[in-house]
């Protein structure tokens, strides 16, 4: 299948159709031939049924749809529409179901839905539950000549020493540890061949799935909103860029800082195959359970809530917060792993930060922000539910960021809170917005739920007035 | 005058040089064994002497790549069936990669499963001598012998496929053949008889 989705994208009628869209023979037809497709795919057998070591990326994936999802189910508030939307849903999972390699991401998300079941419609959330994922590495042989055909030679000519069991899967493929011939150790990230032109062509063909079920106002933000995702995935599957924003993200901070980003070794490193210096140190789970001093926890949460701000504000912001992607050193030094799903802003993007912080000062700009910031328009302003609710979203995200003093991230409560008004955005349909909002977002409550699970306590005021201030040098404004 | 090995050898050796770069060249259909003499500079009768036909030719690339993957398998010791299996296979698809214009063409007539198998053809030795080097790497992971021949012919579809895919494989050095590959041996290693004497083998579903 050539078509591509800027292809499909142009194609599809302006927004105030969209309702036709969906009833018309045309999107009917369409996804028919989408199965028609998808019917000459290996049905898979046994093992094949686990075939692909992926999470990170299939969860991007899907996490994504799923942004998009909650606003096709919550935007229209009419039954009949709604109930045919669940049934595209289940299509549509029944479809990720039988590319492998999403299926990792259907599992990881019918977890998450466990832990918020009152959010998604039941049915939905039964469907995730069935969804299995279990999967086997690469073997040597494969991993072999996958190495042979990006660098032209085996691991073990390659690098000094090479192990042949991965230590950990990656997005779309696998990590091993090895040691390069100058004795510095490495961990090599190795794609599955062809995945990621694999990737590329099903994404194409799940979007062409989803357009046909867009039935809400908001169509030209979900638009833009899926070409961010596509951008955000073509970024991952390429190394060569994810290594481009680690020397950028290391340049961002000092070493005192003890904030650890890997360095890259481009020769043995291509598009497919990323070699960085290993980080030794323990991952979240084992922190925890070494039973860190209360100083060790608050101390690691803000390098945790340093790294978000300063990513952030320079437009590099990492957008997969996770707890496997940071490395608790030794000497209270903070390692930071994959950049495969970093956001850049555009300068147009950029300009919602002093309004931010112009709110965080003064509530009352409230109105000001969301208009200027394309949160919303001058109706949803004087719509007062809306403002109601947007009210106690965002005072949520700048609490502690006016508290004076420490603050309690380990507070539940507080975390519970967070969930709640969110999900009455979602649930009321008004988070339309920039693209820029779906990874943004993510990455901010990915990084408060770390500082939950740390329990971490410190001056987020204090902390926030640096980074901003450190912005404003950076832009040559401090 | 008699011809020393020697001679013979490096003989064989241009003619099977020469009909490569003619094949690739002017393609499979379009070479003849006449072209090929002439271009390697003996007589066509001469050129008999060493093969039969074009299709000749190729088989006995096709067999050196064969030794190759032999070879190759015997340097790495330390592989399960699955891993060994796909280093025999992708060694000789690798070895055969400058080929590939070709071959997409001449397997058409020598490999196609619709062919009636005659005693000695080239094809035949081909895919004799491929599964005898299979057998022995299924006998060397304790497959229990004799395999049964279905098991052994539903390698050799497989195979073909996998062939198929590969010589008109266009992405990148052929990287979606590797993945096919990986899951059709994943596929065939499914359907084989376990030891321990299941000798009805198992269901494919």
């Amino acid at each position: 299948m050539d078509t591509r989705l800027s292809d499909l994208l142009a194609a599809l009628p302006a927004e105030d159709r969209a309702e036709e869209i969906f009833d018309s023979e045309g999107a009917q037809e369409r996804l028919k031939a989408i199965f028609a497709d998808l019917a000459y795919r290996p049905v898979p057998v046994h093992s094949l049924h686990r075939l692909w070591t992926l999470s990170e990326l299939s969860v991007q994936i899907t996490l994504a749809y799923m942004s998009l999802w909650f606003r096709q189910l919550t935007a229209d508030a009419e039954t009949r529409q709604q109930r045919a939307m669940e049934t595209n849903l289940r299509v549509a999972l029944k479809m990720v179901h039988r590319l492998g390699y999403l299926r990792g991401a259907a599992t990881k998300l019918g977890q998450a839905l466990g832990a918020l079941p009152e959010v998604m419609p039941r049915q939905i959330a039964s469907t995730l539950d069935m969804l299995h994922f279990q999967a086997p590495p690469m073997h040597f042989s494969l991993l072999r000549e996958a190495v042979r055909n990006e660098l032209g030679k085996d691991p073990i000519e390659v690098f000094a020493t090479f192990d042949k069991e991965p230590f950990a899967a990656a997005s779309i493929g696998q990590v091993h540890r090895a040691t390069l011939k100058s004795g510095q150790a490495v961990a090599v990230k190795i794609q599955y061949p062809g995945i990621a032109r694999a990737v590329e062509a099903d994404l194409r063909n799940l979007m062409a799935l989803m357009f046909p079920m867009r039935l809400t106002r908001q169509w030209e933000s979900a638009k833009e909103q899926c070409r961010a995702i596509q951008e955000m995935l073509h970024q991952e599957l390429d190394y060569v860029r994810e290594a481009q924003n680690m020397r950028e993200a290391d340049a961002l901070f000092a070493p005192e800082e003890g904030i650890v980003i890997p360095r890259v070794f481009d020769e043995v490193s291509t598009a497919r195959i990323l070699t960085t210096e290993f980080i030794p140190g323990l991952q979240l789970n084992d922190f925890l359970a070494s039973d860190p001093p209360q100083s060790l926890r608050d101390s690691f949460g803000e390098k945790i809530a340093r790294i978000y701000y300063r990513m952030c504000f320079a437009s590099l912001n990492y957008g997969d917060p996770h707890s496997g992607n940071f490395v608790f050193m030794d000497h209270g030094r903070l390692g930071l792993l994959d950049f495969g799903c970093v956001q850049h802003f555009s300068s147009q993007e950029r300009e919602v930060f002093p309004l931010v912080e112009a709110f965080v000062d003064d509530p009352t700009l409230l109105p000001k922000v969301l208009l200027d910031g394309g949160f919303a328009t001058e109706a949803d302003l004087t719509n007062e539910d809306f403002m109601k609710v947007f009210e106690q979203y965002w005072s949520w995200f700048a609490e502690p960021e006016r508290f004076d003093g420490a603050f309690d991230f380990g507070d539940e409560s507080f975390f519970k809170r967070g969930i709640e008004r969110t999900r009455d955005v979602l649930l009321k349909g008004y988070t339309a917005g920039a693209p820029m909002y779906v990874y943004l977002s993510r990455s901010f409550f990915g990084h408060r739920a770390l500082l939950l699970r740390l329990r971490s306590c410190f001056n987020e005021r204090a902390l926030y007035r640096q980074e901003v201030a450190t912005r404003l040098a950076r832009e040559g404004k401090g | 005058m008699r011809i020393t090995a020697e001679a013979k050898t490096a003989t064989r050796e241009r003619i099977i040089e020469v009909a490569a770069r003619l094949f690739t060249k002017e393609g499979w259909e379009n070479t003849t064994t006449r072209g090929i003499a002439v271009a390697a500079g003996i007589a066509t009768g001469t050129l008999f002497n060493y093969f039969e036909s074009k299709e000749a030719i190729v088989a006995a690339l096709i067999s050196e790549a064969l030794e190759r993957a032999e070879e190759e398998i015997q340097k790495r010791d330390d592989e399960s069936l699955e891993e060994e299996l796909f280093t025999f296979i992708w060694t000789e698809l690798a070895s055969l990669r400058e080929y590939r214009k070709f071959l997409a063409a001449a397997a058409e007539t020598i490999l196609s499963p619709l062919r009636r198998y005659a005693r000695k053809s080239p094809g035949d030795s081909i895919r004799t001598n491929h599964l005898e080097a299979v057998e022995q790497i299924l006998a060397a992971h304790g497959v229990p012998a004799p395999v049964p021949t279905v098991t052994m012919q539903l390698y050799w579809t497989l195979y073909l496929g996998v062939f198929g895919h590969w010589a008109t494989d266009d992405s990148p050095k052929q990287e979606d053949t590797m993945a096919l590959l990986d899951q059709t041996l994943k596929l065939f290693i499914a359907a084989l008889p376990r030891s321990g004497g299941d000798t009805h083998g198992h269901q494919i579903k």
